[in-house]
């Protein structure tokens, strides 16, 4: 479980985040949702630490991450998982030297064994027989199974995602997200989702978190979120005539 | 004159990062190995290729400006040596290597920033500075004392083909030349500069690569500023070291 509790951060004197408290539970995907530039990507990297927030905690399982040294930051972060928007496969190396750069880190595993754990991550996101091709030999869509791939390697208790579906096609952006909640049902992991894709939300949106010009607006589930009378959420989730037709009909 | 400043605190800053002790250092052996090759070895044609010509030039225009019956022939040899060593060697090719290597790792560690591949590196627990700045540091600091000593010998080669085929001084007489008064040295001075040199033309790049911000003009641009500064920094290191070591 992450919680986060009383999140504040400004940039040159703007207030991107204004006292976020959020608490993501284990198992389910957490999906952070907001219009572009409202704060959720800086959301994400304060919680992982790649961001320091202004004031605030960010809890994982109880440690308060902000107040932890470096070394033992990096021991909590052997247990997150990341997928970024663009991947962030490193493109100088193999798919396979990708998925096996966090376990050459991290694990005294021999070569054999971190093959054998190539191969399996590599079928769990089904990418098997690409472990010789290079990133840029890949579509988008593989590139961001590679990147689950990676972030699962270690077996994660937290995964991140930022954006999985930007720049996928619609049958691949549900791929991705039937593959994200598998995975969290499957190990128990603490997953957050970062996206404004309102077929994410409805597909795989355990809990929803609404984010508003640095603030959060709304909570609840993809079964409520129809249901909403927020303005500025529904602004969000019925801007297309598709939702507005869904919302009719429920 | 703060931001200037400000640049300066966070190499700084950067740096103690960079030299913190890596958790496997068996990991940075491969790395090494790869930036010796793509630093270094790749660095070897263009090196040879001006130092062959300045060799020359310095033989040439040494010969076209002593007039005098009083000044030995043999002072050409004389001075294409002491030039190729003290000098073009060391501090020419680093200007070289400044923009050549400089704005490759520029270019490759600010992709990596705007990729957020750095920031992939920092999720899994690495210490990225240290995993993307530590094996260039070292492989040019291995590798750059070899590639100068080459431009050295290059360049005195390039001296005795004009004297072979101009005939502006005899090559017997450059050949006295090149072993008249040589103090060994000489060749450590060079070294040191080179070293520092080596230190220079990686961590001020990268420095300038990590913290890109932005897209593909920020990392030209941070390109440029890294190429610039570096240049900056050996000229002024390359006096300080004069100053201290011959004076």
């Amino acid at each position: 479980m992450i919680e986060l509790k009383n999140i504040s951060k400004s940039f040159n004197g703007v207030e991107v985040l204004k006292d976020i408290s959020i608490t993501y539970q284990r198992g389910k995907t957490n999906l952070i949702i907001g219009a572009s530039g409202s704060g959720k990507s800086v959301l994400t990297k304060c919680t992982v630490g790649l961001i320091e927030p202004d004031s605030g905690s960010v809890l994982f399982d109880g440690k308060d991450f902000t107040k932890l040294k470096i070394d033992e930051k990096q021991e909590i972060r052997k247990e997150i998982g990341m997928l970024f928007q663009g991947s962030a496969l490193f493109d100088s190396m193999t798919v396979e030297e990708n998925i096996k750069f966090p376990l050459r880190m991290h694990t005294n595993m021999n070569e054999e064994e971190m093959k054998e754990r190539v191969n399996f991550c590599l079928d769990r996101v089904d990418m098997k027989g690409v472990n010789m091709k290079f990133p840029a030999e890949i579509s988008g869509g593989m590139q961001k199974r590679v990147g689950i791939a990676r972030a699962i390697s270690l077996n994660p208790k937290y995964l991140f995602c930022d954006e999985p579906n930007s720049g996928l096609d619609p049958s691949t952006s549900i791929l991705i997200d039937n593959l994200i909640k598998e995975i969290t049902e499957e190990y128990q992991i603490t997953t957050i989702v970062v996206t404004h894709d309102m077929n994410s939300v409805m597909e795989i949106g355990d809990k929803v978190i609404f984010i508003y010009k640095g603030e959060k607006f709304w909570e609840g589930t993809k079964d409520t979120i129809l249901q909403t009378t927020n303005k500025e959420l529904s602004d969000l989730v019925f801007a297309s005539r598709l939702m507005k037709k869904i919302k009719s009909t429920s | 004159m703060m931001n200037t400043f400000y640049h300066i605190g966070q190499y700084f800053m950067l740096m103690a990062r960079v030299f913190q002790r890596p958790k496997k250092i068996k990991l940075y052996r491969k790395q090494i190995i790869y930036e010796i090759n793509s630093l270094g070895l790749g660095s070897f044609g263009i090196i040879s290729i001006i130092s062959v010509f300045i060799g020359a030039v310095i033989t040439l225009q040494t010969a076209s400006n002593i007039d005098s019956a009083l000044i030995p022939a043999y002072t050409v040899g004389f001075t294409a040596r002491q030039s190729m060593i003290l000098e073009f060697s060391p501090t020419i090719i680093a200007l070289i290597l400044a923009g050549k290597v400089g704005s490759n790792i520029t270019s490759e560690i600010g992709l990596m920033r705007v990729t957020e591949q750095i920031d992939a590196l920092e999720i899994m627990g690495v210490n990225s500075a240290s995993y993307l700045i530590v094996p260039k540091i070292i492989a040019a600091v291995f590798i750059n004392p070899f590639l100068v000593i080459w431009s050295m010998f290059i360049g005195i080669i390039g001296g005795y083909l004009v004297a072979q085929f101009s005939g502006v001084v005899s090559t017997d007489e450059y050949i006295y030349g090149i072993q008249y008064a040589f103090k060994p040295f000489s060749i450590v001075y060079a070294m040191i500069k080179t070293v520092f040199f080596a230190y220079i033309i990686t961590s001020i790049p990268a420095y300038y690569g990590y913290y890109v911000k932005g897209g593909a003009i920020a990392v030209g641009s941070a390109s440029t500023k890294g190429v610039v500064s570096s240049s900056i920094v050996i000229l002024i290191v390359n006096y300080v070291i004069t100053q201290l070591l011959l004076i």
